[in-house]
């Protein structure tokens, strides 16, 4: 009971970090219908820029105001990072064929990745403690206060962006473009300014993630973003991509996956039996757990 | 281009086979792995390029062919020329069953699979499964290439191995894009509900795709684990299928435009090894670049043959 209640509560928190960078994955393809492979890599960054808003800007202050500093400012540079992604890379490729953007998006990965690799080295990086280390002990099961805050912020998050997708009118002309984009065009949407948007809030949402990523492994590497970023986007993939609760349900199902293989099967074996889990949900409901059954455009 | 593709396709095969007497060990062994990535790429095009299915797994099908031949080789000391059958076999049963319950997803969800098919292969070849697959260190020590009793130790003999592969492959999919089979690839790449419609039975074609791409790179797997006499789990990894699947794309769905597109994607950044650490992040610029100059590649495809007796002179502008 012990084991199980102790992974409960890590896939939560593993879960609720998948979550969050899995809505970029998500938002972006459900407008632009574009897997942004250089997601991952955004994600990683924003462990980076973190640690050196820490060390440079804030002198190293980890009182709560900082904190708060530090994430925002972290998501507001890779906010603007997000938006020349966009610019510079998959822009100029709207009307192009659609697995020409996913190579640029690989492209941009690349760059991103080693962006980061000759700013700040190859060597891992060591994330610095912005939150008191207290853990409480339940009868064996132990929760770390990190652990608490990474769930109830990204709930807190996660409820924020889907009662702003839903119920604004910002939000509605989300929606409107990704069910069809000249079609909102022709309803006065300025496609392009969603787009930009939906890039801003992925990216921040992603920035976050990262922040977290950082604080719960502690060690940081200028490539740890593929394997963050992958397992977001099969998450996002999981829920049915395009979808905004299917990433949040697939981030969770998945981290409590991930932990439960973790701590009874063997943690050499996690990515395989993710992976089965994926391909067998994908033949029984072939657009994930949530995903509508559309067929595709011909 | 008709006329060009006349000069330059024997001329290509003639610099191809002087080559290796011109280069030295290090560049002799970038042009055997040059030969066998685009095997392994061409393969890749029947999947991604002739049919359309966004597979990005590849290297599972590579990984597959060069570890039956160095499991073959090792445990039960087959040679290696022998065990070529099986590395093709092997890997092209896989591709047939694997794309079974799979090849009905939509587009992404496909892609997403066969990264997972990647993935879950790799770990079982470091967990060592079933104890012959040598764990996260590979099998190595794998005899040399004999033939007929001549001893084709040198690195030479490997690379013409590698160029008879490739030629093979060539032929293959020149026959190909004649054959019905790849007509019927070619049309349901461009439409699948119209493909559907005039009778072609679009589930089979796309798992004979997967089956044939699987085998040829089978092939190309053989060639791999003789070149380094070992073979090794990050040899397959799934970042190796997203270097396969950008060398389609980048090159273009064509003979020429594949060769390119290894040309660019792997021997380029072999030629700037110097500046080890600033090549890739120029190499992802150039990516970027060339999708946004060239979205369909840089040698796209041409219309697929079709027989001349189905051309009638005067239906050309329909």
């Amino acid at each position: 009971m012990d084991t199980f209640l102790q992974q409960l509560a890590n896939g939560l928190t593993i879960g609720s970090m998948f979550a969050l960078v899995a809505l970029g994955y998500t938002m972006v393809y459900g407008v632009m219908r574009l897997i942004n492979f250089a997601h991952g890599d955004m994600v990683a960054a924003s462990a980076f820029v973190g640690l050196t808003i820490y060390t440079q800007v804030m002198g190293q202050a980890t009182s709560l105001v900082a904190v708060i500093v530090i994430f925002l400012l972290t998501a507001l540079v890779m906010a603007v990072v997000g938006i020349i992604l966009e610019r510079l890379a998959y822009r100029p490729l709207r009307e192009a064929p659609r697995l020409s953007a996913v190579v640029s998006a690989l492209g941009a990965s690349l760059v991103i990745q080693n962006g980061i690799m000759l700013i700040w080295g190859p060597r891992m990086r060591i994330f610095p403690e912005l939150v008191p280390q207290i853990y409480w002990d339940f009868d064996g099961v132990v929760i770390s206060m990190i652990q608490v805050i990474i769930l109830v912020l990204s709930l807190f998050l996660m409820v924020a962006l889907y009662l702003f997708v839903e119920k604004t009118r910002i939000g509605a002309a989300i929606r409107a473009s990704s069910i069809d984009q000249d079609a909102a065009r022709l309803m006065g949407i300025n496609v392009n300014s969603v787009i930009a948007l939906i890039f801003i809030i992925g990216s921040s949402l992603g920035a976050v993630g990262g922040l977290f990523i950082g604080l719960y492994y502690r060690g940081i590497t200028f490539n740890m973003g593929w394997q963050y970023g992958l397992y977001a986007f099969i998450a996002a993939i999981l829920g049915g991509i395009g979808n905004i609760p299917g990433a949040m349900l697939g981030g969770m199902l998945l981290g409590l996956f991930n932990a439960f293989i973790a701590g009874y099967v063997s943690s050499t074996w996690a990515d395989a039996f993710t992976f089965i889990l994926l391909i067998l949900i994908l033949i029984v409901r072939p657009t994930g757990i949530l995903g509508e059954r559309v067929a595709e455009k011909v | 281009m008709k006329e060009l593709q006349k000069f330059a396709y024997p001329i290509f095969f003639v610099v191809m086979a002087i080559l290796p007497h011109l280069l030295d060990d290090r560049w002799q062994a970038v042009a055997i792995t040059f030969l066998i990535f685009a095997v392994v790429a061409l393969s890749q095009d029947i999947i991604l390029g002739k049919s359309g299915m966004f597979n990005m797994g590849q290297a599972l099908f590579f990984g597959m062919g060069a570890y039956t031949t160095a499991i073959l080789n090792n445990e039960y000391g087959w040679s290696i020329i022998a065990t070529i059958p099986l590395a093709i076999i092997i890997p092209a049963l896989f591709g047939i069953l694997l794309a079974g319950p799979i090849v009905h997803l939509r587009g992404d969800y496909l892609l997403v699979v066969t990264i997972g098919f990647n993935i879950v292969f790799v770990q079982v070849l470091q967990n060592n499964l079933g104890g012959i697959t040598g764990g996260p260190n590979g099998i190595f020590g794998l005899d040399s290439l004999r033939f007929l009793n001549f001893d084709l130790t040198s690195q030479i003999s490997v690379y013409y191995f590698a160029f008879v592969v490739l030629l093979l492959t060539l032929w293959v999919m020149h026959n190909l894009a004649g054959s019905k089979p790849g007509r019927a690839l070619h049309y349901l790449r461009e439409d699948q509900l119209a493909a559907e419609s005039i009778g072609i039975n679009t589930r089979v074609y796309k798992i004979f795709a997967f089956g044939l791409g699987a085998g040829i790179a089978g092939l190309a797997g053989t060639v791999y684990a003789t070149q380094y006499s070992a073979v090794s789990p990050e040899a397959f990894e799934f970042i190796q299928s997203v270097l396969f699947f950008s060398i389609v794309l980048v090159g273009g769905s064509s003979v020429p435009g594949v060769l390119i597109g290894v040309f660019v994607m792997f021997v380029l950044p072999e030629i700037f090894r110097e500046f080890a650490t600033w090549r890739y992040f120029i190499f992802g610029f150039a990516m970027i670049a060339a999708m946004i100059l060239r979205p369909r590649g840089i040698w796209p495809a041409t219309f697929g043959k079709i027989p001349k007796f189905l051309i009638k002179e005067n239906n050309h502008g329909a």
